[in-house]
């Protein structure tokens, strides 16, 4: 399960997402391609954030995307769309969109811990925010979140 | 001491926090379990301290006569430090 939480395919970096609710649609793409979500869980994120506001906005230029668990969610994925410009969220800009579909309150959170630690390193961040697929993609094997 | 990290579904933001804060509490160097929980399970678990999000801040405050900080940038280690730092200077008061 472990090494496959992440894999190429699920990451995209573009140079800007017309709007927040477009960014969230692309992000997620991957996961409806694969079957793991459905178009359900994209309204629901979207719903979540125009009825909570930009909570999901965890650090400057980082939001990670999810809402209710096992709703629109026929298996656990996570992935990432990156917008070198940033994308206004409710009033907070975003680069990066981490999209985290759950089946429940507990399965995914060994693979969401693993994958925060990269996020919540600085030089990891950083060249996250660069916006480069392959650097990316050679990050996150070396960090073990994609095999 | 016990924290409770609380977000609105717990799978995801409050974990993001519970982590935060654990840095924190390390680098303090102060005795302190954290723990993250959703919303309506966090109002019915005792804890000394709480921290959510401004969304949720008087949500939390109506249920429990503990003090609940808000953190804006659950990633952030200086916020959610400053906010710790806080709440650990009214204990000092005591």
């Amino acid at each position: 399960m472990a090494n496959t939480m992440f894999s190429e395919n699920n990451i995209q970096v573009i140079e800007q997402a017309p709007n927040w609710p477009a960014a969230v649609k692309q992000a997620s793409q991957p996961l409806i391609a694969s079957g793991a979500i459905t178009t359900q869980y994209i309204d629901n994120m979207i719903a979540s954030v125009k009825q909570n506001g930009p909570y999901m906005v965890l650090a400057d230029y980082f939001a990670l995307m999810h809402a209710r668990p096992g709703i629109g969610v026929n298996q656990m994925g996570m992935s990432l769309l990156v917008s070198r410009k940033p994308v206004d969220l409710a009033g907070k800009p975003v680069k990066i969109f981490l999209i985290m579909a759950a089946m429940d309150n507990t399965s995914h959170l060994k693979s969401l811990q693993k994958i925060m630690s990269v996020f919540m390193d600085e030089k990891a961040y950083q060249t996250v925010l660069a916006g480069h697929k392959q650097e990316i993609i050679t990050l996150f094997k070396s960090m073990g979140v994609t095999q | 001491m016990k924290i409770l990290a609380v977000c609105g579904f717990g799978v995801g933001s409050s974990m993001v926090l519970k982590m935060t804060l654990d840095k924190v509490v390390k680098e303090l160097g102060i005795e302190a379990t954290v723990e993250n929980t959703d919303i309506a399970t966090a109002k019915a678990t005792d804890a000394d301290v709480y921290f959510t999000s401004a969304e949720l801040e008087s949500d939390l405050e109506a249920s429990t006569d503990k003090p609940v900080y808000a953190v804006k940038r659950y990633m952030d280690k200086n916020e959610v430090g400053a906010r710790l730092k806080e709440y650990l200077a009214t204990r000092e008061e005591k």
